[in-house]
């Protein structure tokens, strides 16, 4: 037994190899795992939890704060380096940062008011030192060109204390919840401007296509995040009020906007360009039915979040976790059937979770349970396929998080 | 196939300028929350109310008799503001006598013609139509006359010299130029054109959206004023961004080889 520990823990398994590992590893367990216990939940098999804040809150800040940060944490910490041209993170500081957010699902699972100070504590140092490691190496250079992702954590650390607050305060924890939504969201759009320009234009190149290069045009980025934020900000401010209706109608109208860059011929058919693209459809619709059901008096928030959430945040962190996954463990893109299976039923998961807010639905509680089935899956299969890639070694024998250039597997 | 690309590109730049539309409702709805109905109606009320107008068919009348108006005033300052124009532009001793003119006329406020237009031509359809024609004649008039006179010499000259025949000349060299010119004169003309006829008919007629809006100030029904508010201007910014803008890209696509 302690020799399996020494095992894992030991800084040459390939699982330490770089920081996407175990938490791209982690990320999916918590994306299937905190799924299969909520379907429980929601079929009655399992009994509710007994956390502070309810069981929608744990549900959606589990998915939020657990499942969506551990794939944000392993983006980042894989990402700065390699933008700034640093060494990855020092394996044992990893070991650390993983513990943290190990021991603050389960404190948050265990949460009765005296566990949620321990899940506080966990979270919210977890975010402080992912932000003190990629602030300074993005602060210090020359032009600041990523500076975009600390402002990004500092909003997402700002959410997260606001929640820990209200909860341990034994107030509507919820808000703040929706607010870390669209920090998510304008996450999304930081991130994937970065991934999208190189990995749309290599396919363009290796094309040969005459279209015009791809460009991730960055006013009508901005537009669409300050779009985002005065929604999230007005109905955080004002909740339930027309005024967040329209500029839940303003950000859907600004992410379309921003599918103008991605209109560059038949190269859109291709998954890597596809999925993206569907990240940023099923954002627009989110938000376009969020703004529509305040305005029309047919309430559809909670749907429309939905949207945000499985649609536009599974789809991204999926698409994210499967590129920079197998490129930075040496093995190319992944070119195998298995990521537009897991990107379909991720859409479809969000369809059917979508459609069970609908007010005279035969679905809606088949929807809501058939959807979580359909999302578990997406992500096993993602497990099954990623496991391997995650926690084994590479194919050319390296210990690095280097990225391949000897073309495809 | 290729045209129709470019519509569905042209079409899906519009969600940029809705975004912003969409902004600037929340500020209203803010605004119309903050001060209440009777000061400002919320833009749910006021698209409420204009949805009302016009399935109680009380909306279309007015507006006819209005297009009428403006399309007459508008239609005639467009001829004969592009053939004067044109011609006086030939000329540079008659552009410089126009030219005091033309400050003069643009200088003198709508509503003084409308004054002189109620004189001359009492309450009825010439007093509106009169105004609008003197308020956007100059507009489309120093357009046409700046075409003419900026032609480009050299050209012309090398037209000349492959003996290209006088309808060639026209449409390939001639054209392009003098209405990349008048093009954004008939637009500004337009909006004035929109503009001016609704002022006049609030002051001069029974009849026509701008009466319409008299009425509803006279009721104190803010909504409905509104409402009209969004009728109008709704209307021109559909006429322009999905009629004349589009006609623009098309006829100035030369500059983008140019």
């Amino acid at each position: 037994m302690s020799f399996h520990f020494s095992r894992i823990f030991s800084a040459s398994t390939p699982l330490w190899f770089c920081p996407f590992r175990p938490f791209f590893l982690f990320a999916a367990a918590q994306g299937a795992l905190a799924m299969a216990a909520w379907l429980g939940m929601l079929t009655g098999l399992l009994p509710l939890p007994k956390v502070a804040g309810g069981a929608i809150v744990w549900h959606a800040h589990e998915m939020l704060f657990g499942f969506a940060m551990a794939a944000l944490a392993g983006f980042l910490l894989t990402a700065v380096p390699e933008f700034t041209g640093q060494p990855p993170m020092p394996r044992r500081r990893l070991q650390w940062l993983v513990a943290l957010w190990l021991a603050g699902r389960l404190a948050f699972a265990c949460a009765g008011t005296l566990a949620a100070w321990l899940a506080a504590l966990c979270d919210l140092v977890l975010l402080s030192m992912l932000i003190g490691s990629i602030a300074g190496p993005l602060w210090r250079q020359p032009d600041r060109r990523h500076i975009a992702f600390v402002y990004a954590l500092l909003a997402l650390l700002f959410t997260h204390s606001g929640f820990y607050f209200a909860l341990l305060a034994g107030d509507d924890a919820m808000p703040w919840l929706r607010l870390a939504i669209g920090v998510l969201m304008a996450l999304i759009i930081v991130a994937l401007s970065r991934i999208s320009m190189r990995l749309i234009n290599d396919i363009l190149a290796a094309q040969g296509t005459e279209t015009a290069p791809y460009l991730a045009r960055p006013p009508r980025r901005a537009l669409a995040i300050f779009a985002i934020a005065a929604y999230s900000v007005g109905e955080f401010l004002l909740p339930g009020n027309a005024v967040a209706g329209w500029l839940a109608l303003a950000a859907a109208s600004a992410i379309a906007n921003l599918l103008n860059d991605w209109h560059i011929g038949r190269a859109l058919c291709q998954r890597w360009v596809l999925i993206p693209y569907l990240i940023y459809v099923c954002m627009a619709l989110g938000y376009a039915l969020i703004g529509v059901g305040r305005l029309s008096g047919m309430e559809a928030t909670s749907a429309g979040e939905h949207l945000l959430v499985v649609g536009a945040l599974g789809l991204a962190i999926l698409v994210v976790m499967a590129v920079a996954g197998s490129i930075h463990s040496g093995w190319g893109l992944d070119h195998r059937g298995w990521l537009p299976l897991a990107a379909g039923l991720l859409c479809l998961a969000t369809v059917l979770r979508a459609l069970a807010e609908w007010p005279a639905a035969v679905i809606a509680e088949n929807g809501l349970a058939a959807s979580a089935l359909i999302w578990f899956a997406a992500w096993l299969i993602y497990l099954a396929n990623a496991v391997r890639i995650l926690a084994g070694p590479r194919p050319d024998g390296k210990q690095a998080c280097d990225e391949t250039h000897q073309g495809n597997c | 196939m290729a045209w129709l690309t470019a519509t569905g590109r042209y079409l899906w730049c519009g969600w940029g300028s809705l975004a912003s539309l969409f902004l600037f409702l929340a500020l209203w709805e803010y605004a119309a929350q903050h001060f209440g109905p009777l000061i400002l109606p919320t833009p749910g009320e006021a698209f409420g109310t204009l949805a009302e107008l016009f399935s109680s068919g009380a909306a279309w009348p007015e507006i006819l008799v209005t297009a009428r108006r403006a399309l007459l005033g508008y239609g005639l300052a467009l001829s004969l503001g592009s053939l004067l124009g044109l011609l006086v532009g030939l000329s540079v001793t008659a552009s410089v006598l126009a030219r005091p003119i033309v400050t003069l006329l643009v200088g003198t406020p709508p509503v003084a013609w409308l004054i002189l237009a109620l004189l001359w031509f009492g309450a009825g359809d010439g007093t509106p139509v009169f105004t609008v024609f003197i308020a956007c004649f100059p507009i489309v008039f120093v357009g046409a006359m700046q075409g003419t006179r900026t032609l480009d010499g050299q050209l012309q000259a090398v037209a000349q010299m492959f003996g290209l025949p006088w309808w060639m000349k026209l449409a390939d060299v001639y054209f392009p130029h003098v209405v990349s010119y008048l093009f954004p004169g008939w637009i500004t003309a337009l909006g004035t054109a929109w503009k001016v006829v609704v002022m006049a008919e609030l002051l001069a007629t029974s009849d026509g959206v701008g009466a319409a809006l008299a009425v509803t100030r006279s009721h104190l029904d803010t909504a409905a004023s509104m409402a009209w508010i969004v009728a109008l201007v709704g209307s021109l910014l559909a006429i322009e961004y999905l009629l004349l803008e589009p006609i623009k890209r098309k006829i100035e696509s030369w500059r983008t080889f140019a």
